[in-house]
């Protein structure tokens, strides 16, 4: 097997797939109650009345809101959908989106218990501010966009679709209850076939390709750098573990596991196709081709820090 | 214009059903996996509960889809019936499929293209041991210093050093663990992994646990060496339980734990088939 990049196991492949599966629905499934509840009990323009008006500030706002309502990524998709359609912009969303994984307490702990001994305080100060920063970056250049070259057709025929309907419906505690579960199951049926065929993808990666065949690129920066963001796109780990792996990569530099950790939250194989689920696939190519760029030469940049 | 009014009103009803179809396909495979214990082969332990929750959850989301339909204004669009069918296979199949061929480990595949951890630097979550304090001003042991070994490694019903293949890496790095299993014997229980690029004379072999930090998707094999005058033929990745004397000799320019073994055995598969 030494020396083959690829090699295919069904069982293998099935029990990975599996894993994924297990540990992802449960996050899924929060995160589409999560939606169905700001459906039916927010009110429309709550997120703006809160937000600072000044777009810059309402981005810079909307990126460190992980810090008091922390969301993983695969739960996250749904629940900015429904603050789309609730009035948030779509710059903020996206913000909110790329950093909540990332920037919040529970991922801040992990990657400081990972480092431990490898300058954790350095490394989880650099992860979370390197989120921030890209999460503003990207989302500035969102807020140029317009919302048919973002958004799916769909996706905005809903949000025509509510702004006709106005308020959330009134009645009974329990009845908006049953809005809100109705609500969240629109949104598991959707992002749950994304969500499938991304674990398969990334499972089939994850089992299937020799990793050992990336160590050689360990001794070039610019290698290192890419093979990792790479390397995290595949693996698709979630953000409040991804820290530990990442740890353990210690023929790499620094700079390559810092890309690792900032990259992967934010895109991988099955995050490709949850974000298709609510963004136009050339908005979703380009914002994986926009974070690799990016994250990848600032990482670069962070070289002159010696990690 | 009755014939399509009642046609629509067919196919809402049979969307319906089949959402919460899906969901109670979804809620019983989740709680199967949760009550037989089978997750246990698949998640870290602290994922496990949300199995529990999540198909208790995904139980009331199909009541609720089947008893009490949304508003037509609040139904799901999208569509035709072939559409919903469609939408509704591709939820489930795919989970039913993997459920039932997905066996409870992986298969030497894919722990040979993960790479093996031989080094305990490349363990997840691995941090350098500190040095313990020193003794007190009178001389007394304080808390934190090194115990007797005696005290903490456990022992089988012959006496001997009951280990982990992780255990044996440390020492491999550790002098002061080193002292603790050098020399003795010990007995470590792993899976089988015939070496493929065997620098000895054919008579060493591999023995692999897999350390999880999220689920099995993650999971990487820690490896230690065994060295038998006959290694008899296991199937790969099958458990035995191997007892030896632990050696830790200096191979290339680093110390690697070698297990000289005295018997080989096919044992059951651990309780905790994981390392976390």
């Amino acid at each position: 097997m030494e020396g083959v990049w690829f090699t295919f196991s069904l069982p293998d492949f099935s029990y990975a797939f599996l894993s994924v599966l297990l540990e992802g629905i449960p996050f899924i499934l929060l995160g589409t109650l999560v939606s169905g509840l700001v459906e039916q009990f927010l009110p429309a323009g709550a997120m703006t009345r809160y937000l600072p008006r000044n777009a810059f500030l309402g981005i810079c706002a909307s990126s460190a809101l992980g810090i008091v309502f922390p969301m993983c990524e695969c739960g996250v998709v749904p629940v900015i959908r429904r603050l789309i359609s609730k009035g948030l912009p779509i710059s903020s969303a996206v913000a909110y989106m790329l950093a909540a994984p990332i920037v919040n307490p529970i991922v801040a702990y992990s990657t400081f218990a990972a480092f431990r001994g490898q300058g954790a305080l350095e490394f989880t100060i650099l992860r979370l501010g390197l989120a921030f920063f890209v999460s503003i970056i990207v989302s500035l250049a969102v807020h140029n966009l317009s919302i048919r070259h973002v958004l799916r057709q769909q996706v905005i025929e809903d949000l025509a679709l509510n702004s006709q309907s106005g308020a959330p419906a009134s009645g009974s505690f329990w009845k908006r209850m049953l809005l809100a579960m109705h609500a969240g199951t629109r949104d598991l049926f959707d992002v749950g076939r994304y969500f499938i065929f991304g674990v398969a993808v990334a499972s089939l990666f994850s089992t299937a390709v020799n990793q050992e065949m990336l160590l050689p690129l360990a001794l070039n920066d610019w290698f290192a750098v890419a093979s990792m963001m790479g390397l995290a796109g595949v693996l698709s780990l979630c953000s409040t573990s991804d820290a530990f792996v990442a740890a353990t990569f210690v023929a790499f530099p620094g700079i390559a596991k810092l890309a690792f950790l900032v990259f992967g939250p934010m895109m991988d194989l099955r995050l490709l196709f949850i974000y298709a689920a609510v963004f136009r696939k050339r908005f979703v190519l380009g914002l994986a081709i926009g974070l690799f760029v990016l994250i990848g030469l600032l990482c670069m940049r962070l070289s002159v820090l010696g990690l | 214009m009755h014939a399509a009014f009642s046609s629509r009103i067919v196919t809402a009803k049979i969307s319906q059903y089949l959402t919460a179809a899906v969901f109670l396909v979804w809620a019983i495979t989740l709680s199967y996996f949760y009550y037989s214990g089978r997750a246990a082969s698949y998640l870290h332990p602290f994922f496990i509960p949300n199995l529990a929750v999540a198909g208790f959850v995904l139980f009331i989301l199909a009541a609720i889809a089947a008893f009490a339909p949304a508003p037509p204004t609040r139904q799901r669009r999208g569509g035709s019936l072939a559409g919903n069918v469609a939408s509704c296979l591709f939820l489930t199949i795919p989970l039913l499929a993997a459920t039932s061929i997905s066996p409870s480990q992986f298969g030497a595949t894919a722990v040979l293209n993960r790479g093996f951890i031989e080094d305990i630097g490349d363990l997840p979550a691995y941090s350098p041991p500190m040095d313990p304090p020193l003794p007190n001003a009178d001389g007394t042991i304080g808390e934190g210093t090194m115990m007797n070994p005696s005290l903490y490694l456990a022992k089988n019903e012959n006496g001997e050093i009951k280990a982990e293949t992780v255990d044996l890496l440390y020492a491999a790095s550790e002098e002061v663990m080193r002292e603790d299993f050098e020399g003795q014997t010990v007995e470590v229980i792993g899976q089988f992994l015939p070496t493929r690029t065997d620098t000895s004379d054919g008579n060493r072999f591999r023995m692999v646990r897999m350390f999880v930090v999220c689920c099995a998707a993650d999971a990487r094999p820690v490896a230690i060496l065994v060295e038998a005058q006959d290694v008899a033929s296991f199937p790969e990745m099958s458990w035995v339980k191997v007892r030896g004397v632990a050696t830790f000799p200096l191979e290339g320019d680093r110390r690697i734990p070698l297990l000289i073994a005295t018997s080989i055995a096919p044992t059951e598969a651990p309780v905790q088939t994981f390392l976390y």
